[in-house]
């Protein structure tokens, strides 16, 4: 009760944010934590529900971003199918990527999905005729809602926290759905639910299909948000950050992603305003270590605890 | 006894009173004029970045020295793009609407400038480019930018006198593999054909590879007598310490401006004799550069704080890009985004590097300004730097 | 033909410090189950150290080398202390978020102490190349490569001649059964991560007169580790050694014939085509999953 209760405040909150926020930079954070909440929850669906890390994600993202900004500045074609398109192929690519590499468990798995990020990045550096490569692709438009820009951040704002809603939904039926049974059980004890007839290779790639293509979803939000693509989107670092958010907020939670999001874009923009740049990354290392060593399950599995 | 006494504290008052309301008029006055910098201060071009923020220190605390600009003192915002271009929009963002900065000098490489331009389009605040090379900065139709540095064409137009000299017959590119080394191997490359230098073969470098070995035993099969090179300094080091020990043969060309032929003597030592560098500013001969008066005070400052001298080459820029943007506040009267962006085409100033003003570049409209930098060529020889022989014999 | 050989002599150079690199984080990874994003910050401390003790403290070149070593295992015995060992039990993903933050807090720390300029560490050898016929190479080079051949060895020999490598090996094959045996686990998971650690830093060490010390030099060492970790498989040394080799010469050959812009692909598709073929590595006895 309390939780439903505590969930429509925030939600409101979240509505109503351009008005209390006053601020269009405060407004910028918060979009930018809703394209990584996104991203966290995608991440999610793999290394919380099904116990797999990939640490390859920013490959979708990428796929996801570089997809939908071909298409409308190549082909000039709208957001809306820029948007589908983008997450479909980043969800492909997660079909292609769970069924060949999900025999592999553990750190073998992880590595896959590095180098498969690697091989991407390298390709969108070198493949000049269609990426443009390192000079990246500027311009990318603003999407429009039928007659309506959503180039003003409000209205960025909006389509943001829409599909962070339709992320966290389709997180949420995945869970609570006889899929999502079967990942849990699969992360618990793999040769156990085996043996009742789960099959292992096909619940994992569903796994991989949905968070891939959630990661494109969000590549589609940031390549229209900032409005210009290169091949640093599939720096290493973005998979980190997915990897901080998802674990320090609280993996195989729902909440725990978006609240991770929410802080991890926020520290990096708190450190700005209170150090100066010497020492931002070295206190953000920092805080990482130490909220790792004192919360070690993640924020929310933490409150939680408190709470019963 | 009591009445002299009341208008004493009276008196009092209204002294303090009005001091008190001529302070606040002063210090309203003396609020100092934010101008922001956005630049790589950690990550794997930090040293590049730091350089660059050391310089437009020094024009701050010059024009400061001087009575600041319409009579108050410069502030420098400070923010760090960490070499990624999220983070470039990001302090971008911060910079115009936290710290309400009227102009902005940034952002070192080619990338994170264009993640930064839709924040200047977005809230209209100009930018002062002082480093990114990729042509389409300024032909991108952003009337907010203003570009100090020399696109890569306009480098290699800077070569082309002297390419008879050089005597090229077949040339090879190695380049990192950035907008900026794909645009530098485009522009050279157009340059050389023109002049009937064939083109061997064109290899690239990841921005964070040590070992080029590859690379350069493929070049060495080519047969060509120069190399381009274009990549940060530590690359060049690594590459001309590879090159010696394939006992690959060739007259070398970094291109760039980022070279920093002091610490390649330094640190690549007899590896680096003979090698030609194309530079944006010679620290070692001041007195050679269009303002040798100021190149000359801007060395000595330099040196006096105790910077690197191997930074200078980078270290200009800084300097640069806050004088233009100082000229243009002063100009405009106030420091309000707009007017700074018509006074910036009005600049017609000396910088180290020589004239600064702008010219148009761009879409009809929405132009973009363009400034000519001047472009020199030099030469390690026996450890030393020095002007090349053919323009000495001139 | 010519050119032939001299990029195999590269790809064996290079490939000998890949394989110093990959031994210290195989044995860390197989035998703690940690992923250690740490690895690389290890092997740039190598790196200034060297440098510290050869332009600050004035010590001769090879004591320097060793003083680096002597570093990196200190640091690492200290983190393994402070930061693993309470973490004990946790899953993999947490530790792993640790060696993160760690990565991050070193590297910016290196920054803040060294400034981002690179620096140059001199050596005592001579710059001019060893001719060998159709071939050269750098004198410092070869001597890299024996020393990195050295450093193998020796940590060859202390896993398999040594009670401490005894207890190691059956930490790795049972750490439970091992405990049981009377084998201190958390004094051998110290060893461990301080062996991995002074091997890092001496790769560091090695390599960095070669090429320059600056803070971000680890990131690509780290993921070359890791690649080679995967071609060895999990906790082989041996396997390691040679997958260093082979990475070093794949990467030397795609460059020279195939596109120097795809150079750093040529590993993760080996890793790619190893993973899905061979999984557990390409010298492994048994397929092992897990």
């Amino acid at each position: 009760m309390t939780a439903r209760l505590g969930g429509l405040v925030l939600g409101g909150l979240a509505l109503t944010a351009p008005v209390w926020l006053g601020n269009p930079y405060f407004l910028h954070v918060l979009i930018m934590a809703g394209i990584f909440g996104v991203l966290a929850l995608s991440l999610n669906v793999l290394l919380g529900y099904t116990g797999q890390l990939s640490l390859g994600h920013a490959a979708f993202f990428g796929i996801g971003a570089y997809t939908s900004a071909l298409l409308t500045l190549r082909l000039e074609a709208s957001f809306w199918v820029g948007l589908p398109a983008g997450v479909l192929l980043a969800a492909l690519a997660g079909w292609a990527i769970g069924r060949l590499a999900l025999k592999l468990r553990g750190a073998y798995f992880v590595l896959v999905t590095i180098s498969f990020a690697g091989v991407i990045s390298l390709v969108s550096v070198n493949w000049m005729e269609l990426t443009n490569g390192p000079l990246g692709l500027p311009g990318v438009p603003a999407p429009a809602l039928g007659p309506w820009s959503l180039r003003t951040k409000e209205a960025y704002y909006y389509l943001v926290l829409a599909a962070v809603a339709l992320a966290w939904l389709v997180c949420y039926r995945l869970v609570h759905s006889r899929v999502g049974r079967a990942f849990v059980a699969l992360r618990e004890n793999e040769p156990l639910a085996e043996s009742v007839g789960v099959d292992a290779t096909h619940y994992l790639v569903v796994a991989a299909v949905v968070s891939a293509a959630l990661a494109g979803l969000a590549g589609v939000l940031y390549a229209h948000y900032t409005r210009f693509v290169s091949p640093e989107v599939f720096l290493f670092t973005y998979t980190v950050t997915m990897v901080i958010m998802v674990v320090a907020g609280g993996k195989g939670t729902l909440a725990g992603p978006l609240v991770g999001a929410l802080l991890f874009t926020a520290l990096p923009e708190a450190l700005r305003a209170v150090t100066s740049w010497q020492w931002q990354m070295l206190a953000y290392g920092i805080i990482l270590v130490l909220l790792v060593f004192f919360l070690p399950r993640g924020i929310v599995p933490a409150l939680r605890r408190r709470r019963c | 006894m009591s009445q002299p006494w009341i208008r004493t504290v009276l008196a009092l008052f209204a002294c303090a009173a009005l001091g008190g309301a001529l302070a606040a008029g002063v210090a309203d006055a003396q609020a100092p004029v934010k101008i922001g910098v956005i630049q790589p201060l950690s990550g794997p071009v930090a040293a590049s970045g730091n350089y660059v923020r050391m310089g437009a220190e020094i024009a701050r605390d010059w024009i400061n020295a001087r009575g600041g600009v319409l009579g108050r003192k410069i502030e420098l915002v400070i923010e760090d793009n960490k070499s990624d271009p999220k983070e470039a929009a990001s302090a971008a963002e911060k910079l115009i609407v936290r710290d309400r900065v009227p102009a902005i000098m940034g952002a070192w490489g080619s990338s994170m400038t264009l993640a930064a331009m839709p924040k200047l389009e977005e809230y209209g605040v100009p930018m002062v480019v002082e480093t990114s090379s990729a042509a389409s900065i300024t032909r991108r139709g952003n009337p907010w930018v203003f570009r100090i540095s020399p696109p890569s064409e306009m480098e290699a137009l800077g070569l082309e006198p002297y390419l008879g000299k050089l005597g090229i017959k077949r040339a090879d590119f190695l380049a990192v593999n950035t907008d900026w080394g794909r645009g530098a191997i485009t522009a050279f490359g157009e340059i050389l054909k023109k002049q009937g230098v064939a083109v061997g073969a064109t290899e690239f470098m990841d921005q964070a590879a040590t070992d080029m070995s590859a690379q350069l035993t493929k070049i060495k099969g080519t047969g060509g007598d120069t190399l381009f090179l274009t990549t940060s300094v530590e690359q060049i080091t690594l590459v001309l310490k590879q090159a010696q020990e394939q006992r690959l043969e060739r007259r070398v060309i970094t291109t760039g401006g980022s070279s920093s032929p002091n610490q390649l003597v330094k640190q690549a030592g007899p590896a680096a004799d003979g090698t030609y560098h194309i530079v944006f500013f010679m620290p070692w001969f001041p007195e050679a550069m269009p303002d040798g008066t100021l190149a000359r005070a801007f060395v000595d400052e330099w040196t006096k704080r105790g910077h690197p001298f191997e930074g200078l080459t980078e270290g200009f820029r800084g300097h640069d890009g806050i004088l233009t943007i100082a000229e243009a506040i002063r100009i405009a009267g106030r420091d309000e985004p707009k007017a700074i962006r018509e006074a910036l085409w009005k600049v017609n100033l000396m910088g180290v590097n020589g004239p600064i003003k702008f010219e148009k570049d761009g879409p009809p409209g929405k132009e973009s300004g363009q400034s000519r930098p001047s472009i020199f060529i030099v030469q390690i020889r026996n450890g030393k730097v020095a002007l090349p022989e053919f323009i000495v014999r001139h | 033909m010519e050119a032939l050989l001299q990029h195999l002599l590269n790809g064996l150079v290079l490939g000998g410090t890949y394989a110093l690199l990959g031994i210290g984080l195989t044995l860390i990874f197989g035998l703690m189950n940690v992923v250690n994003f740490a690895h690389g910050e290890f092997y740039t401390l190598g790196a200034y150290a060297t440098f510290a003790a050869l332009t600050v403290a004035g010590a001769g070149f090879f004591a320097s080398l060793a003083l680096a070593i002597v570093a990196g295992a200190a640091l690492g015995a200290a983190t393994e202390r402070v930061l693993l060992r309470p973490l004990r039990g946790e899953s993999i993903d947490t530790v792993m978020l640790v060696m993160i933050g760690l990565w991050i807090a070193m590297q910016n720390a290196e920054l803040l102490v060294w400034g981002g300029v690179a620096k140059s560490i001199p050596h005592p050898f001579p710059t001019a190349p060893l001719v060998l016929g159709p071939v050269s190479i750098a004198p410092l080079r070869l001597f890299v490569l024996v020393a990195a051949l050295a450093l193998i060895a020796g940590a060859h020999l202390l896993i398999q001649r040594t009670r401490l490598g005894r207890a190691m090996r059956a930490t790795f094959q049972d750490a439970d059964t091992a405990a049981l045996m009377g084998v201190r686990i958390r004094r051998i998971h110290t060893a461990t991560f301080a062996l991995g650690s002074g091997l890092a830093a001496g790769a560091g060490a090695l390599l960095g007169p070669i090429f320059l010390a600056y803070p971000s030099m680890g990131d690509l060492a780290a993921l070359k580790a890791f690649s080679v970790v995967i071609l060895g498989g999990l906790g082989n040394v041996w396997g390691a050694t040679l997958g260093g080799l082979i990475l070093g010469i794949a990467e030397e050959l795609g460059a020279g014939y195939v596109s120097s812009g795809y150079r750093d692909a040529v590993g993760f598709v080996i890793i790619i085509g190893v993973l899905l073929l061979r999984p557990a590595g390409l010298f492994a006895r048994a397929e092992r999953i897990g």
